[in-house]
């Protein structure tokens, strides 16, 4: 357990001079000191970034382009698929092949283009960007292009004949396809998918928390605060769904609706994942509701809103927001595991989709588990390392003890 | 004490029949029967005429409203008849006896080496706690917690079995089983078993271990822990019988809520193993709609649930005596 310095003191204490902080702030600069929690709030904050600007990032429709004397954003097509402007969709019938057709039917246009041209959904094929981007190679051939320049790293120093062996003559011919991870069977970029497999796993991870804490909240604020007959009811509630097998609740729900989508899925995640807020809300509850300042507001005439909401629930976001942290956590996982189990949304990019195709093939393609798996494992620390570093910051009995 | 185990006895069964109820309509309202999904799998020449599904569905109790059926299943139940299987055409009980053994073979050894292991690490971090040695282990502990049990099962299926060839990548035995000596068996099962155990066991060994370390940062600190070391009492005492002992209460509770896992097996690592085991049966079962199999499944993991969390409690009575439930 690393220690949180003590504060310095000073030559002349003027303790009654300083303004007190709000609790916020000082959990704050005590998270901030933790360097581990820091990092991992980093690196949230950079995977938030990648999945907002996924399609900047990695695509094949340009992020701006001037056509036919207009400018359109086709890239946000990535976000809703509405949204690519109809004069591409249907008037000249582009069919996702930006490069080819913007520069046959309008000499005069320009586009930039996002960093990687490599799209999550389909294969680059050689008329996609005649001369400039070479198709993708498919099944074992689509080693990643960062494999092979660690090959040629290492190897290109003492045998060529391993590079040669390696690649196929199609890798090392042309200009290579920049596969970073390299593709799935049918030639689909890793690199892509993964970059919008980002935001598949953040919207995941952000919107069915947000539903099972507000579920879980409520529910455990209302069994708490009022007790009684609503304690009884609404904590057998609480242990029917913590004892049903999570995945046949998970599954069943999802079966309801005919073509489950990512957004189905989040809802699942979210209803079927507030038990563990709700106990530990209950619990903050019982023990806040006993205290003198509750007794103290309810003299002064606080209604039952008023003490749930302002006195009792403030005090205990605290502890509560570290199992959101966990659970953000978890629900990536739960999602992944989902899509492994090919449960999930065919549409969405997922990194789960991807270690699902990675085990059909394991004994060829490893690259299809090596870096989603990556990816998950990071995220998921990173949420567990934020989830501690809370933990820390705003628990004062790990303050008293000097750590 | 007993009146309060008659207690808790009756509130499980309240909860008991509100889970199967609820999970017997949730699985009869998911899309396709299993009379369906058997039918989707034969030969589609072979037309089943409509007498005769309707004869099927009367015999597995389909052609009533999930309502009444759940009434069947239960009255069943209290015969002590959990139904046959209709994709196994077998009862569902002797399939649950025949996976419970291959669960049985990982979760057993991994749960057992899970605390053997994580206790004196536990202890030994305390004891180290902030040396060099020790932030290293907790570091990798830390990390490994994180890992997800399906992406640390590809990993090492990567390295041991595809890269170096040491372990067989999947299934529980090799095709020439039949045909090994005793000896030839285990040493196979064994091989077998060793990277699914792996799985089982690391991510329960860094919680349990950061469990251990982090109950016993609280209980060190108290006054007692420094008389102790005061009137000279060795430091491995100290940690062991006067520490440990009292970080044995939340301890007792987790090994009761783990109890259930014991038997649930996990369906994902079994499917990733293709491991002949309960999660694996669960899985198959939801796949081939088989409601007698999914009731059996869900209805064990109940009351496994239930039934670790009372342990726990009585447990607890017995760990500490201030608690008593008289």
């Amino acid at each position: 357990m690393s220690t949180i310095p003590v504060e310095q003191p000073t030559s002349a204490p003027p303790v009654e001079a300083m303004p007190s902080r709000g609790f916020w702030v000082e959990a704050w600069q005590r998270f901030r000191r933790r360097k581990l929690g820091m990092t991992a709030l980093i690196f949230v904050v950079l995977l938030g970034m990648v999945a907002l600007f996924a399609p900047a990032i990695a695509g094949t429709k340009p992020i701006v382009t001037r056509y036919k004397g207009r400018l359109y954003f086709p890239a946000m097509a990535y976000y809703n698929r509405r949204w690519e402007n109809a004069i591409f969709r249907t008037e000249d019938k582009f069919r996702g092949r930006y490069p080819k057709n913007l520069k046959e039917n309008d000499p005069e246009s320009w586009a930039i283009w996002p960093l990687v041209y490599q799209d999550p959904d389909r294969r680059i094929y050689e008329d996609d960007w005649p001369g400039v981007i070479p198709p993708n190679p498919t099944g074992h051939n689509g080693k990643p292009y960062l494999y092979y320049l660690w090959l040629k790293g290492w190897d290109a120093l003492f045998d060529t004949n391993r590079v040669q062996e390696e690649f196929s003559e199609e890798y090392l011919a042309g200009p290579p396809p920049f596969n970073l991870f390299g593709t799935t069977d049918r030639g689909v970029d890793v690199f892509a998918q993964m970059v919008h497999g980002a935001q598949t796993a953040m919207l995941v991870g952000f919107v069915s928390m947000g539903i099972a804490a507000t579920i879980g909240i409520s529910m455990g604020a209302a069994a708490g605060y009022f007790g009684g007959a609503i304690d009884i009811v609404l904590s057998r509630l609480i242990e029917v769904v913590m004892c049903i097998p999570s995945l046949v609740l998970i599954l069943a729900l999802l079966a309801i609706v005919e073509r489950p989508s990512i957004w189905h899925i989040m809802a699942v995640l979210g209803v079927t994942g507030w038990t563990g807020i709700a106990r530990l809300t209950r619990g903050e509850f019982l023990k806040l509701k006993q205290m003198e300042y509750v007794a103290a507001a309810k003299a002064l005439g606080a209604g039952h809103g008023r003490l749930m909401f302002r006195h009792i629930l403030r005090n205990a976001l605290a502890p509560i927001l570290v199992p959101i942290a966990f659970g953000i956590a978890s629900a990536i996982l739960t999602e992944s595991a989902l899509s492994f189990l090919g449960f999930g949304d065919p549409t969405a990019p997922s990194w789960g989709d991807l270690l699902s195709k990675g085990r059909d093939a394991i004994r060829e393609m490893w690259w299809l588990i090596l870096f989603p798996g990556m990816a998950i494992f990071l995220t998921v620390l990173a949420y567990n390392l934020i989830g501690e570093g809370l933990q820390e910051a705003t628990d004062p009995r790990l303050r008293q003890a000097g750590h | 004490m007993f009146s309060y185990l008659v207690r808790r006895l009756l509130i499980g069964a309240v909860t008991l029949t509100l889970i199967t109820f609820f999970v017997y309509g949730l699985i009869r309202s998911m899309p396709g029967t299993p009379l369906t999904t058997a039918l989707a799998e034969l030969d589609p020449s072979k037309s089943v005429s409509q007498a005769d599904y309707e004869r099927m569905k009367r015999i597995y109790g389909l052609d009533k409203p999930w309502y009444q059926a759940y009434f069947v299943w239960l009255g069943n139940l209290a015969r002590g008849d959990l139904g046959t299987s209709i994709a196994r055409k077998q009862p569902v009980t002797r399939l649950i006896g025949e996976r419970i053994r291959a669960t049985l073979l990982l979760t057993v050894p991994s749960l057992i080496l899970a605390y053997l292991l994580s206790i004196p690490m536990g202890l030994w971090a305390t004891a180290k706690s902030g040396t060099i040695p020790e932030r290293t282990v907790s570091t990798l502990l830390y990390m490994l917690y994180a890992l997800p049990s399906f992406v640390a099962a590809l990993y090492l299926q990567l390295l041991f079995a595809v890269k170096l060839e040491w372990l067989p990548l999947m299934d529980i035995t090799s095709p020439d089983y039949a045909q090994m000596s005793v000896f030839g068996k285990a040493w196979d099962l064994l091989l077998h078993a060793l990277m699914p155990m792996i799985c089982f066991t690391y991510a329960s060994l860094a919680y349990e271990t950061r469990f251990i370390k982090s109950n016993m940062e609280e209980v060190i600190r108290q006054d007692y822990i420094r008389t102790a070391r005061a009137k000279g009492v060795g430091p491995v005492r100290v940690l062991v019988h006067h520490a440990f002992r009292n970080t044995l209460i939340p301890l007792v509770t987790l090994i009761g809520l783990t109890l259930p896992a014991l038997l649930s097996g996990a369906v994902i690592l079994e499917r990733i193993f293709s491991w002949p085991g309960m999660g694996s049966l669960f899985f198959e079962s939801l796949r081939e709609r088989d409601y007698p199999t999914i009731m059996g499944l869900t209805l064990m993991f109940s009351v496994l649930t239930l039934l670790g969390q009372l342990l726990a409690d009585i447990l607890y009575a017995f760990v500490d005596p201030r608690v008593t439930y008289s």
